[in-house]
């Protein structure tokens, strides 16, 4: 029964690591850019979240929408004053540039926001289900069903509206795509606005569990890569797989061995799927 | 200086040479008003402005700063002229390597009197290592049990050792246990494995093995946790009485908010940290009412000397704040001990002397004396409680102000 709470614990935690992660594989997926940057978007999400509570007095669950929408805005500015121009760059001014982002947008933050932790108080906070034996806490169920609803809208939108198709074109040939009438720019921007928008509502979402403070980002941005490396770098069905995986091994992991090696046991399963598939879970070589 | 002004002013004619030398002299400027005054006394100020621990680095700004306004105002450094304390403030992320790194740098470039930091204890541990080799003294209220254990001659810890903190942990909590009518027999100790929780850890289970108190759990977790819950699966079949979690404040809300979720409503004994700071109460509401937590000092001990740190940022002087404060505060009463400013006049000082008066009054018994090891002989520690947004020190019964609530049924 231990086991089983464990894997739930798990698949909690783990749905809201695909939710974050999505958006570093989409970005990398349709642009082929590594986004250092991408867990800052996570604190932005949470401190808009956190400022529509504290303001508005809306539920951060209510408040990841702003912030998907914000962040959304703020990513095709990005994407269009500055990532587009080293598109064609060498990889190594990529990630000067989104390296840069990152301590930029970090100490921005430090500078606007203080370094002070805040958080949120919800009438759910301290709330759980009991099933039989089982507890599911509520704050952990509700950022896994925001995640799996932001999950299922992402696939609707890939794989039935026009756009996605269009970007879904754009990851697999650029310039077919271009030539079948397709804004290669366009959908460069939308992606890296979503990428960037999803992970600011993942950031959001886990908000009436955790707080938030300027470098938060450094607590997810290990994860996030490893949950995207482990399920296939720049495939979005891979980095749900990936952020799950994660989850639970770092939950299930408890069982056997100290709560101080949960990483470690993370990083010894995560370099043996490297070995024997280089590619990550169900990636295919690209 | 004069003649420059007075040679411009009396012909509008400047040739090029006097603009420049006009120019010079104000860029000097500051300089030479430096001279007229005693030229200040830099003193070092290394802490975790950004970061994991940012909030507690700022806190301690806070104290640190306060003190050096009131002894500025009182005029300065008597026995060195009227020297002013000038606070040269470093941020050393909440990385080690950082904290040593600015520590270098300040000893180097701003040629400090001592440095007063940097509150976590992994910090102060990789900061000591340079003002050791460098022969600055460095004041601190970390208190990891390496910092005092590694035979430095210049480091000088403020408040007990984490072991001595973790034993009152225990102690004071089997004490007001046995107030209420009952016997610790089960415990559970939760801790991050940072050199504060690692030592501090060690001082709670020492003691309770000492009373015969069962340790039913006993677990480390990784400093930065994004999820709580497998530690709380185990306290909720460990069939603890009592549980002691010593943690800051994201992994300290997270576990207490997980335990409620889960229902399990045993008494909670924070390790400091972060179950001692106003957000505590803010984050956590009504949840936070009866925690207790080991504290190494408390702001009701000195209401007088506090009371001005609440109108001045709006919240209570939080223990770290407070003893940062004593910390300047004993260093100024140093220098006017050494009536030099050389570090290793200020080292001799430091050791000799016993430190009375001041913000010594904030400090149990009133008294500063450190020892050979550099560690305060007269700090103890103390229980205290959230009462409402009051934190009330309820032990031991000669420093208490309130009466302790034990919550267990």
């Amino acid at each position: 029964m231990a086991f089983v709470q464990a894997v739930l614990d798990g698949l909690m935690i783990g749905g809201v690591y695909a939710a974050i992660s999505i958006g570093l594989t989409l970005v990398f997926g349709v642009m082929g850019i590594v986004n250092f940057a991408q867990a800052e978007f996570l604190m932005l999400g949470m401190f808009i979240a956190y400022f529509v509570w504290a303001y508005l007095g809306l539920d951060p669950l209510i408040g990841s929408i702003v912030a998907f929408v914000i962040i959304f805005a703020l990513g095709i500015v990005i994407q269009r004053t500055l990532i587009q121009r080293v598109m064609r760059a060498p990889a190594v001014a990529q990630i000067f540039l989104t390296v840069g982002l990152l301590i930029v947008i970090e100490n921005l933050a430090l500078l606007a926001f203080g370094s002070s932790f805040r958080s949120v108080s919800t009438s759910y906070q301290t709330s759980s289900l009991r099933l039989g034996p089982l507890f599911i806490g509520v704050p952990y169920l509700a950022a896994f069903c925001m995640a799996v609803l932001s999950g299922f809208a992402l696939w609707l939108f890939m794989d039935k509206s026009w756009y996605g198709q269009a970007m879904r074109a754009t990851a697999q040939n650029p310039l077919a795509a271009r030539l079948m009438g397709i804004n290669v720019e366009r959908m460069q921007q939308l992606a890296f606005g979503l990428g960037v928008g999803l992970t600011a509502f993942g950031g959001a979402i886990i908000l009436p569990y955790f707080t938030v403070n300027p470098t938060v980002a450094e607590q997810f941005v290990i994860l996030m890569f490893t949950a995207v490396v482990l399920g296939g770098l720049g495939n979005i069905a891979g980095a749900v797989v990936g952020g799950l995986t994660v989850g639970i091994i770092q939950s299930v992991s408890a069982l056997v061995f100290p709560i101080q090696l949960q990483n470690f046991v993370l990083f010894l399963a995560f370099i043996g799927v490297l070995a024997l598939r280089p590619h990550g879970l169900i990636g295919a070589s690209r | 200086m004069k003649k420059v002004v007075s040679s411009s002013a009396k012909g509008l004619s400047t040739t090029r040479r006097q603009v420049l030398t006009l120019g010079a002299a104000t860029l000097a400027m500051p300089f030479v008003t430096r001279a007229w005054a005693a030229d200040p006394v830099n003193v070092g100020v290394i802490l975790p402005l950004s970061g994991a621990n940012a909030q507690f680095g700022v806190n301690s700004r806070n104290g640190i700063e306060l003190v050096a306004e009131q002894i500025n105002a009182r005029g300065g450094i008597k026995s060195l002229g009227g020297a002013p304390i000038n606070l040269v403030v470093a941020d050393s992320t909440s990385t080690p390597t950082t904290a040593a790194t600015v520590g270098q740098r300040l000893i180097t470039q701003n040629s400090v009197v001592a440095i007063l930091g940097a509150y976590a204890s992994s910090l102060s541990l990789a900061l000591s290592e340079v003002t050791e080799r460098r022969e600055i003294p460095l004041m601190t209220m970390s208190f990891s049990d390496q910092i005092t254990g590694r035979g430095f001659k210049n480091v000088f810890q403020i408040i007990a050792k984490a072991s001595v903190i973790g034993a009152a942990q225990f102690d004071g909590t089997a004490a007001i246990a046995k107030g209420a009518g009952q016997k610790l027999e089960r415990i559970a100790i939760m801790y991050e494995d940072t050199a504060y929780g690692v030592s501090q850890a060690k001082g709670v289970r020492e003691a309770a093995t000492k009373a015969g108190t069962q340790i039913v759990m006993d677990e480390a977790y990784p400093l930065g946790i994004t999820d709580v819950t497998p530690l709380i699966n185990k306290l909720r079949n460990a069939n603890a009485q009592a549980v002691f979690p010593m943690s800051y404040l994201n992994d300290g809300l997270q576990i207490i908010r997980s335990m409620r979720q889960q229902k399990i409503s045993l008494p909670i004994i924070g390790g400091a940290g972060g179950y001692v700071i106003p957000d505590f109460r803010k984050a956590l509401g009504e949840y936070a009412e009866n925690v207790l937590s080991i504290a190494p000092g408390n702001y009701d001990l000195a209401p007088k000397l506090t009371e001005d740190f609440r109108k001045k940022y709006g919240y209570f002087m939080v223990h770290e704040a407070l003893e940062h404060a004593v910390c300047l505060d004993v260093l100024a009463q140093a220098l006017e001990v050494a009536k030099a400013r050389e570090p290793a006049a200020v080292r001799k000082a430091l050791s000799e002397t016993e430190f009375k008066g001041g913000w010594c009054d904030a400090m149990p018994g009133g008294v500063v004396k450190f020892d050979q090891t550099g560690l305060n002989t007269h700090a103890v520690p103390m229980m205290v409680q959230w009462h409402g947004d009051n934190l009330a020190t309820v032990w031991p019964d000669n420093l208490a102000k309130s009466k302790a609530v034990w919550t267990a049924t």
